[in-house]
């Protein structure tokens, strides 16, 4: 059924698209010096990494932040306020901690990366999969809950770096504060396959978010099988995250911003363009920004510290002006 | 349907304890019953919301668990009360809804019919493109039952559809699920809070008490004083009107 609203949402994202290309060719060549070959493949040879991580980044957060919105049926929780990206870290430590940091598995980028991919898709399907058939989908026993756990996650991450032995710590230090000036780009093709199998994975899952929306009563009524899409699809969102928080390190409000604002341009159920515009939304921001802080502020403030201020601002703005929760 | 021995416990307390009925075809069967007797557990199980912890529901020759989710759905429909639509919707959207079995996100030529039948059937027309949210609890119950009648299941169970309905709206919500039985050939099991509406508008009630059945027939058998009574533990009066038996409890 393509009514007005689907055109017109067609419209917005190519707008949005195009916003998003615009953001993307000027990264890539404000400043550069086009007369000098070598100072120019010099930049390119700088920017392109992060750039592609910048994207992939807006498309994990972007696509798991509203997944997981639709998966709650609540648009002002993201996975990052449930501790997320706190347990990535904890869970990065640890396999350093354990492993040391002359075993293979701190040295090599992916699989380091692996290893962490995997104890978390465990660790986080077993605790929040617990968590929500436990409080009955209950969203403000799970923010709750998710608070408490965040800190308890960084808490037992520092205990960890505390007793590390100084050495290993500082190796640690250069994969673990990974920011947007300190991309982790080293994992740029194995996130890119991370990210296509899961698509390809879990395409039927996805298709059912529309129904999935109307809650866990019409969506079995509508022949969903709702307890394992739910955890295929929590599967997916932890995925993600972990992607996004090893490349740029963790970044709480940006989720939440981005899947807000793509839910309050369209206006719609369909979760296809939901999605969409959400990355894009991801994109503009966060190169967008990044174009901003290297040559306007030239690095003097990251983009986490923008996304942090204004996602802070929209997020009270949520809870008070446009609904209540 | 059949439903043999069905029991359910919460906490070791049984709910719902041995429970067995037929549910005959193509007619309005209420579930009645006080608070806690069972009837919304028996209710759950039977359209698979709920799990039970022993017995069987046969739905067409086979148990309600080995029917495939998507085929169970083109054959039996469940409204619950709790609908929270975080979404913005507009009405014709949510009834297409009722379409996803048969066509998955999909519509085809012969959904978009189903749609705009379902939707004039509950003359709701003019509401077709205002979102949910903008609608009055009676407009918005409405609009749920057309999304039940685009789903177009033989089988429609609807759990205390007159809850939170003035009595305009009850009375007209009863007509329509009387207009579903007789004009749509459907079966139609409800779950009742008022005795009355069960009497006029269903072709049988089954009774619960206790989490047992404690009366099964057609509404003359078990519309009797001494039946409601036991059942409600007040004192039950029954006039006739219009040749039905209506009680009045006080």
């Amino acid at each position: 059924m393509k009514t007005k609203i689907y055109y017109a949402n067609i419209r917005k994202l190519t707008v949005m698209s195009v916003l998003a290309v615009i953001a993307m060719g000027a990264y890539m060549l404000v400043d550069v010096n086009f007369n000098n070959e070598r100072l120019f493949a010099y930049a390119m040879e700088i920017r392109a990494p992060k750039l592609a991580v910048m994207v992939i980044t807006a498309f994990a957060i972007g696509g798991a932040s509203l997944i997981f919105q639709s998966v709650i049926s609540n648009t002002i929780v993201t996975p990052c306020l449930l501790g997320m990206n706190s347990l990535y870290t904890l869970i990065h430590t640890a396999v350093i901690f354990f492993a040391g940091s002359t075993s293979m598995l701190a040295n090599n980028a992916n699989l380091s990366f692996a290893a962490d991919l995997i104890i978390m898709g465990v660790t986080a399907m077993l605790i929040y999969g617990w968590l929500f058939k436990k409080t009955n989908y209950n969203v403000l026993y799970v923010l709750l809950i998710g608070t408490v756990l965040t800190s308890f996650f960084s808490s037992m991450q520092s205990t960890l770096t505390r007793v590390m032995d100084p050495n290993e710590y500082d190796n640690l230090l250069s994969t673990l504060v990974a920011s947007f000036s300190n991309v982790n780009s080293e994992i740029i093709i194995f996130s890119l396959v991370i990210l296509a199998l899961l698509i390809f994975v879990l395409r039927k899952d996805l298709a059912l978010l529309n129904v999935i929306t109307l809650g866990r009563q019409q969506a079995i009524n509508l022949g969903v099988d709702y307890d394992k899409t739910i955890r295929r699809l929590l599967l997916g969102v932890v995925s993600c995250i972990a992607v996004a928080t090893a490349m740029v390190g963790p970044i709480s409000f940006l989720g939440l911003i981005i899947a807000n604002l793509a839910r309050q341009l369209l206006q719609t159920y369909r979760h296809g363009q939901l999605i969409l515009g959400s990355a894009l939304f991801g994109v503009i921001v966060l190169v967008g920004g990044q174009l901003i802080v290297e040559h306007v502020f030239t690095y003097t403030i990251p983009v986490s510290v923008f996304i942090t201020v204004g996602g802070g601002i929209y997020f009270l703005y949520l809870l008070l002006v446009r609904r209540r929760v | 349907m059949i439903i043999k021995e069905l029991t359910k416990k919460y906490d070791g307390k049984p709910v719902v304890d041995s429970v067995s009925f037929e549910i005959p075809k193509g007619k309005v069967i209420s579930l009645i019953g006080p608070n806690g007797a069972g009837k919304s557990t028996v209710m759950g199980i039977i359209s698979r919301l709920v799990a039970r912890d022993s017995g069987m529901v046969d739905f067409q020759g086979e148990d309600i668990g080995r029917w495939k989710s998507k085929k169970l759905s083109k054959k039996l429909a469940i409204l619950t009360q709790n609908n929270h639509i975080q979404m913005k919707l507009t009405v014709q959207e949510l009834v297409a809804f009722g379409r996803f079995p048969h066509s998955g996100n999909r519509l085809g030529k012969e959904d978009m019919e189903m749609i705009d039948r379902a939707i004039s059937y509950m003359e709701l027309e003019e509401f077709r493109d205002r979102y949910i949210d903008e609608l009055s609890g009676g407009q918005r119950q409405r609009a749920l039952i057309a999304m039940v009648i685009a789903q177009d299941t033989e089988y429609v169970l609807l759990d205390e559809p007159t809850n939170n309905l003035d009595i305009y709206h009850a009375t007209n919500m009863m007509k329509i699920v009387r207009r579903l039985c007789d004009e749509l050939g459907k079966t139609v099991v409800l779950v009742l809070h008022e005795i009355n509406y069960a009497a006029f508008y269903s072709d049988y009630i089954c009774a619960f008490a206790n989490g047992r059945i404690a009366k099964f027939g057609t509404v003359e058998e078990v519309m009797t004083k001494e039946n409601l009574s036991e059942i409600y533990k007040v004192d039950f009066e029954i006039q006739r009107i219009q040749g039905k038996p209506l009680s009045i409890y006080y």
